[in-house]
């Protein structure tokens, strides 16, 4: 029964964080708030890119600098290439491989 | 979803849905595989079966339940892992209102069904579309369904399954996840602005995941990279 409150109540408060902000911004926006949110993509995906390829999972992270990271490189300069998005995990995918392999 | 409005000029809705599934089917390969295993590893921290499906039915929130299920094997209190959970999830408030201005047109109930299902993944996917201005509800729906769909299967595969596969990890699959936001973020990076805020969120990752616990890092440098890049340009106006 424990479980099962603790699930509920994990549901609960991950709808919340979804859900306050679509409840409390409605109408217009101001502009420095438009403008400010307009940048959050950018930001956001930047943290989620970086993060898995070139820090270490685990109680210690530290600084990596190993295949997951070339595999990053490799992915974006072909994103900056075709701005393609499979392509992009195509390359990065064959070239994690590569290194793999190769080393 | 009948209380979805959207633009008219666009496809039809139920394409736009559509689209918005195929667009996420990519990332299937890197969400299954952490699906079963989050099943595999809830079962065996003595979750039942209908519990290690309900919690991705209702919670549906891959990190945090890796880390609930972590918590339960460790036998943690059910406060701390309920407060854990918000904060681990509390970077869904910037993702929601980073798509609020786009879902302004759409019904309450079609925007509050839309946050339900928000995850890193579809969100990435259907901002991407509104910013190249041809995002709509519909096609965030889709996507969040079809992330929806493929971490209720895998979960349920990793319960019938139940035996422990190999790591996806041991394959790179987890690299799936960052690529696929390396080839959103690219072609974003052509604007001088847009330059700066990601070099600014990425000193801000890189301190974050290094100092700070858990997702905290995702949170700081979607806040401060975005308000860096928002008072550059009202600098540049005045």
């Amino acid at each position: 029964m424990m479980i099962w409150l603790t699930i509920l109540g994990m549901a609960v408060v991950t709808l919340l964080v979804r859900e306050i902000p679509l409840l409390t911004m409605r109408g217009e926006l101001p502009i420095w708030l438009g403008r400010w949110l307009g940048y959050v993509p950018v930001a956001v995906f930047t943290a989620l890119a970086l993060r898995p390829i070139a820090v270490s999972a685990g109680d210690a992270p530290h600084l990596m600098a190993g295949a997951p990271l070339l595999a990053g490189l490799v992915g974006g300069l072909v994103a900056w290439r075709t701005g393609n998005t499979l392509a992009t995990i195509a390359a990065g995918m064959a070239a994690y491989w590569a290194i793999r392999m190769l080393s | 979803m009948a209380e979805l409005q959207i633009s008219t000029h666009a496809p039809g809705r139920a394409a736009q849905v559509r689209a918005g599934f195929v667009a996420m089917m990519p990332l299937w390969l890197g969400a299954a595989p952490f699906g079963v295993i989050y099943a595999v590893s809830a079962l065996a921290a003595g979750l039942s079966p209908a519990q290690t499906v309900a919690m991705s039915l209702l919670v549906f929130a891959g990190a945090s339940q890796f880390t609930a299920v972590g918590m339960f094997a460790a036998a943690a209190a059910p406060v701390t892992i309920v407060v854990t959970t918000l904060i681990v999830n509390a970077r869904h408030l910037l993702l929601a209102a980073s798509l609020s201005p786009y879902l302004r047109r759409s019904g309450l109930w079609a925007r509050l069904g839309l946050a339900a299902q928000l995850t890193d993944e579809s969100y990435a996917i259907g901002v991407r579309e509104f910013l190249g201005g041809r995002g709509s509800a519909a096609y965030q729906f889709g996507a969040n369904i079809s992330m929806y769909f493929v971490w209720q299967c895998s979960t349920l595969a990793g319960v019938l399954l139940g035996r422990v596969l190999p790591d996806p990890a041991a394959y790179g699959l987890d690299l799936v996840f960052p690529l696929t936001f390396i080839g959103l973020l690219v072609p974003l990076l052509r604007k001088r602005d847009s330059q700066v805020v990601a070099g600014v969120a990425a000193a801000l990752t890189l301190l974050g995941a290094l100092w700070l616990p858990g997702s905290w890092y995702i949170l700081l440098a979607g806040v401060v990279a975005s308000a860096v890049g928002a008072l550059l340009r009202r600098r540049g106006e005045a």
